[in-house]
């Protein structure tokens, strides 16, 4: 019996603010949380064997897991100190052969297959960015070198992270790191299968998680189990979770998912790609488009959200307005390009008429009214007059 | 307050009853046994839990069998007075939950008669008695009958003998449930040990002698055969789980933002209360534990938000009062089945007034009791101190408030587990540091706030075995202060309001005396944290949410202390979940 270990232990610094309160993993992106997906793509493929190594926030993890249908055994790393030694942590629990891939990276059924029955094997991608993974070096068909973020990439070809090996791999976790081993047990002669995957994603700065949720909103059925209003109009995929109401005039653009015990409208408007979560309140004249709103956040009337991710428990006051434009932000001590709205941390309260422009904005802020902040990044805690 | 349980059917009994037995741990553990039958009967009984022992019943043979789980009442526990016992003749074992109040009597007699005894419990003269009876007549459920007739006292016993496929259960004031799979029955002292095979249960009623074998069950009340509804439960097995966390206790923890919400969403099916116009007259509560101080808590809030007098009792003292000639009485119970509770409930329906129940169990005694039931939406709790079945009672209160007062809060409660999730992603080392050392704690507030220190104090000692009390503020100097020093930090619940100022000139004093003081306040405070040692600071503006989230906080403070100090956390020693004997 094949099994599977996730590896959902670690923080995801670089998608800071949204992972001060859950790991990456468990980012929830068109109303799931990164880490089901993965979960998904494993038992469509047979595999129920699934251990989960948590760490970092790891009762939330734990007990969202506890409420999944599938059952996982969940293994804690005490102390975050690189995958390779997270993956230790499921060592006692593991028989024979196995399967390890990242939580937070989503990828499909499909590749999944194409591994699964191969010992040492590892999934790579091409990536336009290649200098932020394991570049990885095949020579037919077998990986002959991995350069962990190289500054000068020789190659576009990079590791997903996910492998399929044996119990006999455990011995050559000698650092914390993950690629050292799969170097190592190249070095004495194993021979690695290089399987192209089909489609791989991985968020590496939190407004890239905004292309993932139009990714995964592509697909959805529309499904409706909420209270519209006949005056309300709903066009192409939608799906409306229990005990939501949509009031009167409002207009819903499909793909858009929509979770329990929401309230939106009446007058409002939600553009395509855009992921609702639970109990969140919509009030009247508001705009949303491209968007991931996470649980219980309520968003002002006549407000504009555009290109933006709000975390859970925000509460924006009226005539907020968000727009995208581009700039350059200081991610972990380099200077990155982006183009987005805005991305709010959780517990983040605005006043009225505040203007967001390609900004982060971190937990726990308060934003006094009237504020403009354009290609700004917010720290925790604070308080913007 | 032991667990019991039953099987027969196609599996092998023995590691059927060493699951579910570890699943009642809660009801007691300081001794268990089981007996199987397979012709003859063979009996392993251990002093000590389950969870240590389990291989013990490897290779214990039989399709059917029983099993018990004990919290000693009457002798030591031991491996003599673990249940299950059995006759001279070793035909019959037997278990029981309760205690006989007439065991002596029935001793001598039976002595007299020639029984040898070796034990030193109330249960053992039960097993004497069948074994009499089943030698005349040959009958299991007539012998158990005749037997039950001579007994005075509570009860829920199941029977096994090697030469019937029946296993014969009675019940009396001890819960019991069947639950009916597929050619296999279970009986126990409640649903956690079948959830995992069957969601189709029955519950006993007081009186009710059943005989079940694998596919039949009849039972039967004063002679004559009845028919009990059969029920569906929806508790999943994963309900019952640990699932990945330390302990029990942080993952109830952990549970109640959804435990809360569900509780104030779901109780809008409930059946609708007493007028509250009516309802002028004084309104009562009986309670005892943590139930008592949510109990409190809404004393308070009743009489503050919607000026109704309202009078509070611990369960096991109500009796020795006057009871109210009319009105309302509520009895809150967590597991539905608290003697004391049931007791307090039975004399107010005698004495005419209204009874409402709050428990957290379906079809549990209390439900059958009172006039009206409310539920608390919490799932099964495993962990001995209660987390989230307070959280959940708390929300029916509130909400019993809510609706007395004019629902002036419903956004307040629909909104609460929000401020609840934020306060579990607080870090509270600083406070267990300083915890984790003490001699002595101290817990004071004022108001509402008070009740939330009396329970922040009890999960502190059940769990960390520190010494911890909680007081008004107000009362700290009448004898208190005597004890106050370096050793023995103080945490103070001081939230903007009318006692602000004075709790801050009691922390003041506090502090003069060398006591740390851990203030939990408002978020955004600039006093507190100016004049304490440590501050917490709270989300939540309003006086509900408030209490409900410094309470969260004081679990986290005890559950991490405890962490710290390596104690047993689920089952604190000398402890038992629910408490069925008076």
């Amino acid at each position: 019996m094949m099994q599977a270990v996730i590896l959902a232990a670690g923080e995801g610094r670089r998608v800071r603010p949204l992972t001060k309160n859950r790991p990456k993993a468990m980012i929830p992106v068109a109303n799931r949380p990164i880490i089901e997906y993965v979960i998904d793509a494993l038992v469509k493929n047979g595999i129920r064997d699934i251990i989960v190594v948590v760490g970092y926030r790891k009762e939330l993890v734990t007990r969202y897991l506890n409420n999944l249908e599938i059952p996982v055994e969940v293994v804690v790393q005490n102390k975050q100190l690189g995958t390779g030694h997270a993956l230790l942590a499921a060592e006692p629990k593991i028989r024979d052969n196995f399967i390890v891939l990242p939580g937070d990276n989503y990828i499909d059924p499909a590749s999944i297959a194409r591994i699964r029955d191969h010992s040492n094997a590892m999934l790579v991608k091409e990536h336009p960015s290649p200098s932020n993974f394991g570049v990885v070096i095949l020579n037919n068909g077998h990986v002959t070198q991995i350069i962990e973020k190289p500054a000068h990439a020789p190659s576009f070809l990079v590791s997903t992270g996910i492998y399929s090996l044996t119990k006999d791999f455990f011995p050559h976790i000698r650092e914390n790191n993950l690629t050292d081993a799969v170097s190592s047990l190249i070095a004495s002669g194993v021979k690695i299968q290089g399987i192209p995957a089909d489609d791989w994603q991985d968020a590496i700065y939190p407004w890239d998680l905004l292309k993932m949720n139009r990714r995964f909103l592509q697909n959805i059925p529309p499904t409706c189990d909420g209270t519209i209003s006949r005056y309300a109009s709903i066009h192409g995929a939608v799906q409306i979770g229990k005990g939501t109401t949509i009031g009167p005039n409002t207009v819903i653009n499909g793909p858009v998912v929509i979770g329990n015990d929401c309230r939106i409208g009446p007058n409002c408007c939600i553009q395509p790609n855009t992921s609702i979560g639970s109990r969140v309140v919509v009030e009247p004249f508001t705009v949303i488009g491209e968007a991931i709103v996470m649980d219980d956040t309520t968003i002002g009337s006549h407000s504009r959200v555009i290109d933006t991710i709000l975390g859970e428990r925000c509460k924006l006051a009226d005539h907020l307005s968000i727009s995208t434009v581009t700039g350059l932000h200081d991610i972990e001590g380099s200077p990155t390009r982006s183009e987005f709205g805005a991305v709010l941390g959780d517990s983040v309260t605005s006043g009225p008429f505040s203007i967001l422009k390609n900004t982060l904005v971190g937990n726990n802020v308060t934003i006094e009214g009237n504020c403009s902040l354009s290609s700004r990044q917010v720290q925790d805690n604070s308080l913007v007059i | 307050m032991c667990g019991i349980i039953g099987y027969t059917g196609k599996r092998d009994a023995a590691p059927v009853l060493v699951e579910g037995l570890k699943k009642l741990e809660y009801r007691g553990y300081d001794s268990f046994g089981i007996a199987t039958a397979d012709g003859a009967i063979s009996v392993v009984k251990k002093e000590g839990r389950i969870s240590n022992h389990a291989g013990t019943a490897g290779n214990m043979k039989g399709r059917r069998g029983i099993g018990h789980t004990r919290w000693a009442t009457h002798g030591v526990p031991n491996d003599q007075n673990a249940h299950p016992h059995t006759d001279c003749t070793n035909r019959i074992a037997l278990v029981h939950n309760g205690i006989i109040e007439n065991y002596a009597e029935l001793k001598r007699e039976l002595i007299q008669r020639g029984h040898l005894f070796r034990s030193e419990t109330d249960t053992e003269a039960i097993v004497h008695l069948v074994e009499e009876e089943y030698a005349k007549k040959n009958h299991l459920q007539d012998a158990v009958r005749i037997a039950v007739s001579r007994l005075r006292g509570s009860y829920a016993l199941l029977v096994l003998a090697s030469d019937t496929e029946e296993i014969v259960a009675a019940r009396n004031a001890s819960p019991l449930v069947i639950g009916i799979g597929d050619a296999e029955t279970f009986i126990a002292s409640d649903i956690t040990p079948m959830l995992e095979y069957t969601e189709r249960v029955v519950f006993l009623e007081d009186g009710d002698i059943a005989t079940v074998t694998r596919d039949h069950v009849s039972i039967y009340q004063n002679g004559k055969e009845v028919i009990r509804p059969v029920e569906l439960i929806d508790w999943s097995v994963e309900d019952g789980k640990k699932g990945g966390f330390a302990h029990y206790m942080l993952k109830e923890i952990f549970e109640q933002p959804q435990v809360f919400y569900n509780t104030i969403r779901g109780i809008n099916d409930a059946p609708p209360l007493p007028d509250c116009n009516r309802i002028r007259d004084p309104v009562t509560v009986v309670a005892c534990g943590s139930s008592y101080h949510a109990g409190l808590i809404f004393k308070y809030l009743l009489e503050e938000c919607c000026q109704i007098p309202a009078r509070l009792d611990y369960a096991s003292e109500f009796r020795h009062y006057p009871s109210p000639a009319s009105g309302l009485v509520i009895g809150i119970t967590q597991s539905g089945e608290t003697a004391d509770t049931l007791m307090a409930l039975r004399l107010a329906k005698a004495h005419n007034c209204h009874t409402l129940a709050i428990t957290n169990v379906l079809g549990s005694t209390v439900t059958r009791l009172a006039d009206t039931t409310l539920y608390m939406r919490a799932g099964p709790e495993i962990s001995v101190a209660a987390t989230k079945s307070f959280i959940a009672q708390l929300a029916v209160l509130m909400h019993i408030v809510n609706r007395f007062c004019g629902n002036n809060h419903t956004e307040t409660l629909l909104d609460a587990h929000k401020a609840i999730e934020e306060v579990l992603l607080m870090d509270l080392s600083e406070s267990v540091g300083l915890c984790e050392n003490a001699q002595s704690i101290f817990y004071v507030g004022r108001g509402p706030f008070y009740p939330v220190s009396l329970e922040g104090a009890l999960k502190m000692k059940e769990i960390s075995y520190i010494h911890a009390e909680g007081y008004p503020a107000g009362e700290l100097k009448h004898g208190p202060f005597a004890l106050l020093s370096e050793k023995t930090p103080v945490i103070a619940i001081c939230m903007p309001g009318e006692t602000y100022d004075v709790m801050i000139s009691n922390i003041k004093e506090m502090k003069a005396r060398g006591s740390p003081v851990i203030a939990i306040g408002r978020a955004g405070d600039t006093d507190l944290p100016e004049i304490c040692d440590l501050f917490i600071p709270l989300p939540g503006a309003t006086h509900l949410t408030q209490i409900l989230t410094a309470t969260v906080v004081l679990q986290m403070i005890a559950y991490h202390t405890a962490e710290k100090m390596g104690r047993d956390i689920d089952r604190p020693r000398n402890l038992a979940k629910s408490v069925t004997v008076e």
